[in-house]
């Protein structure tokens, strides 16, 4: 049996703790493949999920990090495609037959770093697919959820109102209403993430929370905190299931059951979840196809309906506090109390029924796609308690299957183990504040139960340290020593946690932490990370002495260092500081009765408009009722001022505030010479069908291969002796200079919240978090101080990200670096557009899309019709303007940024400033192993040709086109522009985007000479020509629109861009195509990326091209 | 045991005309709800009947029991306090001896060669206690009926002891607390609207009733205190039931009646030629508005 199957297997702890890294350390590729084969028998035999799970992420990353490596190391070289149809199994997440695909490729071909990251993507998937179908299998047999799951009609419906809720009042007549207010919950300490479901039911004793809650205010809006939910339910006399959220300021009658499970359609889809969680519109029931009043007539009696309410005080998203999930488990309290599944109608819960609540709060998060902890319907429970995994004992569902049951158990500290001095303590020194960044969590639960599972050691010490400062934590709550608690939460979140997830920090957090340091010394008794990651909520312990102070300066210093750093990091608010206090109720329920049952003032300002344009007549008795109450309470003073103004507010035309927002973006427009001309020609192209999705694909007649070694040449084990001789001594003569590209917002980056890529800290290196830009520095500095010589390094801009650039130079005086640094601002930029729904359709439908989970692709196709609508209502083609100006306008590709060079100047002063300047080494801002090689350049010069691309094998996530012979030529293929995707499949080589240009060469495709460079308007026509002869392509990109407290939505929107790559195409220009190394040319895309990379030994890659010392 | 005394309850409410509706019976003859509840009463060997009433409500009764009035005692609920208030106002009749308790607006039929009624009285006395006759149930039916749950008594098809009792409880309760093994997914032991009870009984009635937390008690609250002291058995019983007070529970009641009966045959010939008919389609005015 092979060890790792051992590990897998073992009750031994010692054993099963054992790492990945301790086994197969020192093993050849040969001993790499025979262990992956061992564990791939034993995962398709193997019954029990979690030792499945275990062996699957086992395989995972032999692929990603081991194979890989050991196959370099051997020299072994292999052409390694990754063939199509497994592809597309695993986009349509059919990973058992993707895996046996690459699989089959791998016998026949040998192994290869291609497939092995197809194969390590795959393995990937399937294990976290596996694990969500546990969790989703637990949560569905947990007693007491099984029945919603069975009830397949509405006339089947077993759940029936209480009567307490029909009872008009005698007087007013008004219905009662049931209110419900419930605490957030921040945590002391999770156990470094031990709350994530799987990490529970799979280690149950390393499963603990110490978990608090709490009551919010914000800080000088709010005179003191509250429970900062509060939902709200009555039976209104139409036959309709009416929901609304207060601070979404949404509404809608919901009239068939289908709606309900429609969770996209508007801003209402965790009210819906709730609904379903709680049986009242029980899971069993989609697709029925019925009408909503069918079972409304069954729930609550025929012609009646229900209406629930919910407000989070404007909470903003992102607080680490688990607002969703302590809303869902409030929302879900009050249905059930309606419907008797909860005895207590009115006040607190029983320890029973609060479980009750959190059992259906994870099925509702499960239904509705999202995900949380275990620990965070907290805010149900009363004051301080610490929540701990249970081991599953007979008659669980989960027992026999996984060591630790799904719902974990709940200890509430009472007076001795917390006394209300303790509780009064840590209110008087921490500071709870949102810092602005609302940022997914996701990927970090991912890469906890990843690193969980291989038990790292480094990492797996970690959680052991993590564990322990847990217990200190109770510890010093016990003792009453609050500072105790900072010394041990800071120690958690610098040591076990940042060891654990180095993204668990970021710039932003690290300052903070810093200048409280700095400015309060001893008086600065320690940070707390909320939740999964830093950035959003966190907590401060200060000296209660100097806390009122303390809170002061820190909601000042929040805010000014955002404001430095809001171009580099993707803030969604500015930040805020909380009042907050312990809520030792849990959550809470009244029935008010007739002239108490009021809704919201709040409500009514939402609810207002609409009921006003209503004759009056036209309205339900009760609606009625409640306007002539409103009324009353007017007339009589009841409702105090601000109140009443903003009620009169809602109803009153407002000042048309869209109007700045237009004129600035004209604004705009115009200052940065915006071509109204050719915006008009693209949008009839684009109207008329002439350009788009399907048309920038290159004529299906057009025959595409794979190159030969012929085509390339192979700089992937270096250069010739003579090649790096003649590099370095065009860089001691001062030959070369260096082109960043830092034009682009990194959509895909921060998946469209549009912040500057290049200024992003997205890395520790040597102490701190380094930006691209300043990699791409010192990168430059090392190359330059080797060879004795002065490269000078532009960076090309856009009107993005030129201000933050060059202010950011300019602040950190360019990382003292000593050569020569320019900024060419770029002068083309286009106007988003509206898409056009057969662009949408062919985006979704006609490219191989990954397909989601079970749950969460059906919310995505809910999304999807949802945007289809709005492309179809706000103007196919039209103009993107509902946006701040900088997210309306776009980059229009690459390509522009080398004219750009010649028009504005910088080229012709770089010239000036050194004659002797012959070579430029173009890259993308996030090719981070782009440097000066002198091998390199060696080779380019030997070949005298004009351009130089480098290109590099393919990986899984490389996709984009490639290096191919079109009708005999080589050039690079834009992915757009490929006729059919499974041709980029055949192609060896990615194009990585670094280009080695003689600047000679290029000016005379521009048909220039360096003279010229001063002639603006010989410049502007040489431009124009070339671009003509270069392809538009339209594409769809992801663009956020940022709107009330820290909400996002996020729009495809149409623009258009020429590609650099194209220059290939021309027959003029002459090429060469360079293979090199994957760590040279890998680019960095997604933030999802940077763990791997992290992981595999590229960052140290990375820091080893690297000089930091100014 | 010797089971000698009934009690049927028929004061709620909206029951009160239920046993006087006419129907006809297995053998052709035109007999009423009441009087179709008496004889399966009087066949299991039950001498004594009492039947708790509303006020005003007696000579409706009277008329309805036909030439059976001799069997019948009446006693009446003041007002209407609850299921638990109206078995209590049969206690001077009871005394101390075990007694059949029915419903007013339920019919039953038999599978077996006994009668529901003397299957549920055999039960009782060869484990001389209180039973409850049962059905499984399936959990749509939850909003209906008092459920138990109960583990089963080895070598006694059908004979459960009771562990808990709950009436009209929702499905997370039922699925929570009151599974009983054996029966199919979603499925309960519901009440049978028959019992045999011990004049213990009384007790916990009275007990439940004193009760303020509990408006409007039941039996089933009564069953729940009454089993943690004394033994309580369930049993299902083989026959069906049929409610009289659901809609068209009167017609699904004869329907079954006439289609066990003499004239089984003619009943059907009938239907084939009311299904052969082309109906008539009668749009429910709400489906048109949706």
């Amino acid at each position: 049996m092979s060890r790792l199957v051992e590990i897998i297997q073992s009750e031994d702890d010692a054993l099963r703790h054992q790492s990945l890294q301790s086994v197969i350390g020192a093993c050849t590729s040969g001993e790499l493949l025979e262990h992956c084969a061992a564990l791939e028998n034993f995962r398709r035999n193997e019954q029990n999920l979690y030792a499945r799970v275990r062996a699957l992420f086992f395989l995972s990353a032999i692929y990603r990090y081991h194979l890989p490596a050991t196959l370099e190391a051997e020299q072994v070289t292999s052409k390694g495609l990754i063939p199509f149809d497994g592809y597309e199994h695993l986009l349509a997440r059919r990973f058992g037959e993707a895996i046996d695909s690459f699989l089959m490729d791998q016998t026949n071909d040998g192994p290869s770093d291609a497939l092995a990251s197809a194969l390590s993507q795959a393995y990937h998937q399937l294990a976290f697919q596996t694990l969500a179908d546990q969790v989703r299998r637990s949560v569905r047999t947990v007693r007491g959820n099984q029945w919603m799951f069975r009830i397949g009609h509405p006339a089947d419906h077993p759940l029936r109102l209480r009567r307490e809720l029909l009872a008009a009042d005698p007087t007013s007549g008004a219905m009662p209403l049931l209110c419900e207010t419930t605490a957030v919950r921040m945590d002391l300490s999770h156990s470094a993430w031990s709350d994530i479901f799987f990490l529970g039911m799979d280690y149950p004793s390393g499963a603990r929370v110490l978990n608090i809650s709490v009551d919010l205010g914000v800080r000088g809006r709010d005179s003191q905190p509250r429970p900062p939910i509060e939902t709200y339910l009555r039976v209104i006399d139409q036959p309709v299931f009416r929901l609304a959220s207060v601070d979404l300021k949404a509404s809608a009658d919901v009239t068939t059951i289908g709606e309900m499970f429609d969770f996209a359609r508007d801003y209402l889809g965790l009210l819906k979840a709730a609904v379903i969680a709680a049986g009242v519109v029980p899971p069993g029931l989609e697709g029925c196809g019925r009408p909503m009043h069918e079972l409304l007539q069954r729930l609550v009696g025929p012609g009646m309906g229900l209406e629930l309410v919910s407000k989070i005080n404007d909470i903003p998203k992102g607080s680490r506090l688990a607002v969703s999930t302590n809303l869902l488990g409030s929302l879900i309290s009050i249905l059930m109390r309606a419907t008797g599944q909860i005895q207590s109608l009115t006040g607190g819960l029983e320890e029973t029924e609060r479980r009750l609540v959190a059992a259906r709060a994870i099925l509702g998060e499960w239904i509705g796609g999202s995900g949380g902890g275990w620990q965070d319907s907290g805010g149900v429970w009363p004051g301080i308690k610490l929540i701990c995994g249970a081991e599953s004992g007979e008659g669980d569902p989960e027992f026999g299957v996984s060591r630790g049951r799904l719902m974990p158990v709940h200890e509430v500290f009472d007076e001795q183990r917390a006394s209300s001095e303790t509780r009064q303590k840590l209110q008087d020194a921490l500071v709870l504040v949102h810092g602005g960044m609302a940022q997914n969590v996701g990927p970090i639960l991912e890469m906890v139960t990843e690193r969980y599972l291989l038990r790292s050691e480094s990492e797996w010490q970690a959680r052991g340290q993590a564990t322990e400062i847990l217990d200190e934590v109770v510890a010093a709550i016990e003792s009453g020593d609050i500072k105790r608690i900072g010394a041990a939460t800071t120690r958690n979140f610098e040591g076990p946690l940042q060891a654990i997830i180095p993204w668990a920090t970021n710039r932003f957090t690290d300052r903070m932490i810093d200048a409280c340091r700095q400015h309060y010394g001893d008086r600065f008794w320690g940070f707390v990370m909320l939740g999964g990651m830093s950035g959003g909520g966190m907590g401060f312990l200060f000296d209660p002495a100097v806390k009122p102070e303390a809170s002061e300066w820190l909601g000042k210093m929040l805010v000014t260092v955002k404001t430095e750093m809001e171009t580099a990091l993707p803030f969604a608010m500015d930040p805020v500081v909380y009042d907050f206090s312990i809520n030792d109720r849990g959550t809470w329920s009244e029935l008010r009765h007739g002239n108490e049952a009021m809704m919201p003032d709040r409500y009514y300002q939402l609810m207002l408009p609409e009921l006003l344009r209503t004759p009056l007549r036209d309205l339900p008795v009760h609606r009625r009722g409640e306007l002539q109450a409103i009324g009353r309470r007017c007339a009589e003073d009841q409702l105090d001022a601000t109140a009443s103004t903003l009620l009169l507010q809602s109803v009153l035309p407002k000042e048309d505030s869209s109007g700045d927002n237009d004129e600035s973006l004209q604004e705009l427009l115009d200052r940065i010479g915006f071509d109204v001309e050719q915006h008009e020609q693209i949008r009839s192209d684009l109207k008329n069908g002439r350009i788009g999705l399907s048309q920038n694909r290159l004529m299906s007649s057009t025959t595409i291969r794979d190159v030969s070694s012929d085509h390339v040449v192979d700089l992937r084990r270096g250069g010739t002796a003579e090649a790096s001789k003649l590099g370095e001594e065009a860089i001691r003569g001062g030959e070369v200079a260096v082109m960043t590209l830092a034009a682009g917002v990194g959509s895909r980056w921060t998946e469209g919240a549009g912040v500057c890529k290049a200024l992003h800290p997205f890395h520790r290196f040597a102490g701190r978090h380094r930006s691209f830009l300043e990699v791409h520095l010192a990168k430059n500095r090392k190359s330059a101080k080797a060879h004795d010589g002065v490269i000078p390094h532009v960076f090309t801009t856009s009107y993005l990200t030129d201000g933050p650039i060059r202010e950011h130079l300019k602040r950190h005086e360019h990382f003292g670096f000593r050569g020569p640094v320019h900024v060419s601002t770029g002068k083309s930029v286009g106007l988003r557009m509206i898409p056009m729904i057969r662009d949408l359709f062919f985006l979704w439908q006609e490219t191989a899309q990954q397909v989601l989970d079970q749950q969460q692709q059906k919310v995505r196709e809910s999304v999807r019709s949802a945007l289809m609508n709005w492309a179809r209502s706000a103007g196919e083609g039209n103009d993107y303007t509902d946006n701040l100006p900088g997210q309306c306008l776009h980059p229009v590709g690459h390509w522009y940024e080398v004219p750009n060079l010649l028009r504005s100047g910088v080229l012709k002063q770089m010239l000036d400033d050194q004659p002797t300047l012959r070579y430029l080494m173009l890259h993308n801002i996030d090719t981070l192993g782009a440097n000066v090689d002198p091998a390199i350049l060696g080779s380019h010069i030997e070949r005298g040709s004009t351009l130089s691309f480098e290109v590099i094998t393919r990986r899984l996530e490389d996709r984009g086109g490639g290096l191919a012979l079109v009708d005999g030529h080589p050039r690079l293929v834009e992915g757009l522009a490929m006729p059919d995707e499974r041709i980029e499949f055949d192609l060896t080589y990615y194009n990585s985007m670094t280009t080695w240009i003689d600047l000679d060469g290029l000016l005379a495709a521009f048909e220039l000479k360096r003279d010229d460079l001063g002639d603006t308007a010989k410049v502007d026509a040489a431009i124009r020509r070339l671009a003509k002869r270069l392809p538009t392509y339209v594409t769809l990109k992801d663009v956020k629109k940022r709107w009330g407290h820290a909400q996002e939505d996020i729009f495809p929107v149409a623009q258009f861009e020429k590609l650099w790559g194209d220059m290939s195409a021309l027959p003029e220009v002459d090429s060469n195509f360079f293979v090199v190394p994957i760590q040279r040319g890998q680019q960095l895309k997604a933030q999802a990326q940077l763990d791997a990379w992290n992981r595999d030994g590229s960052s140290d890659y990375i820091d080893s091209l690297c000089d930091w010392n100014a | 045991m010797q089971v000698r005394k009934a009690v049927i309850t028929a004061a709620a409410p909206n029951q009160s005309r239920i046993p006087t509706q006419q129907l006809v019976n297995r053998e052709g003859k035109d007999k009423s709800a009441l009087q179709l509840i008496v004889e399966e009463i009087l066949s299991s060997g039950v001498e004594e009947i009492c039947v708790v009433i509303r006020p005003d409500d007696q000579e409706v009764f009277e008329q309805a029991a036909g030439n059976l009035i001799g069997s019948l005692h009446f006693a009446t609920q003041a007002s209407p306090n609850g299921y638990a208030d109206a078995l209590l106002q049969a206690q001077s009749f009871v005394g101390d001896a075990p007694f059949l308790h029915l419903v007013g607006d339920h019919l039953y039929l038999s599978t077996a060669e006994q009668s529901c009624a003397k299957q549920l009285i055999d039960v009782a006395a060869e484990f001389s206690c209180s039973v409850s006759a049962v059905e499984a149930t399936r959990e749509n039916k939850l909003p209906y009926f008092g459920i138990v749950s109960g583990t089963r008594v080895p070598r006694h098809e059908g004979v459960f002891e009771v562990q808990r009792v709950s009436e009209k409880p929702t499905p997370t309760l039922a699925e929570q607390e009151l599974v009983t093994p054996g029966l199919r997914a979603g499925h309960y032991l519901g009440f049978f609207g028959m019992h045999v009870l011990t004049a213990d009984i009384f007790e916990s009635l009275e007990q439940v009733n004193a009760d303020a937390s509990v408006p409007h008690a039941t039996l089933s609250d009564a069953l729940d205190a009454f089993r943690t002291r004394h033994q309580y058995m369930a049993f299902q019983v083989a026959g069906s039931r049929y409610n009289l007070g659901v809609p068209y529970g009167l017609l699904m009641a004869q329907l079954a009646i006439a289609l066990s009966g003499r004239d089984r045959e003619q009943i059907l010939s009938e239907m084939v030629e009311l299904l052969a008919q082309r109906a008539p389609i009668i749009h429910d005015q709400s489906e048109q508005k949706a």
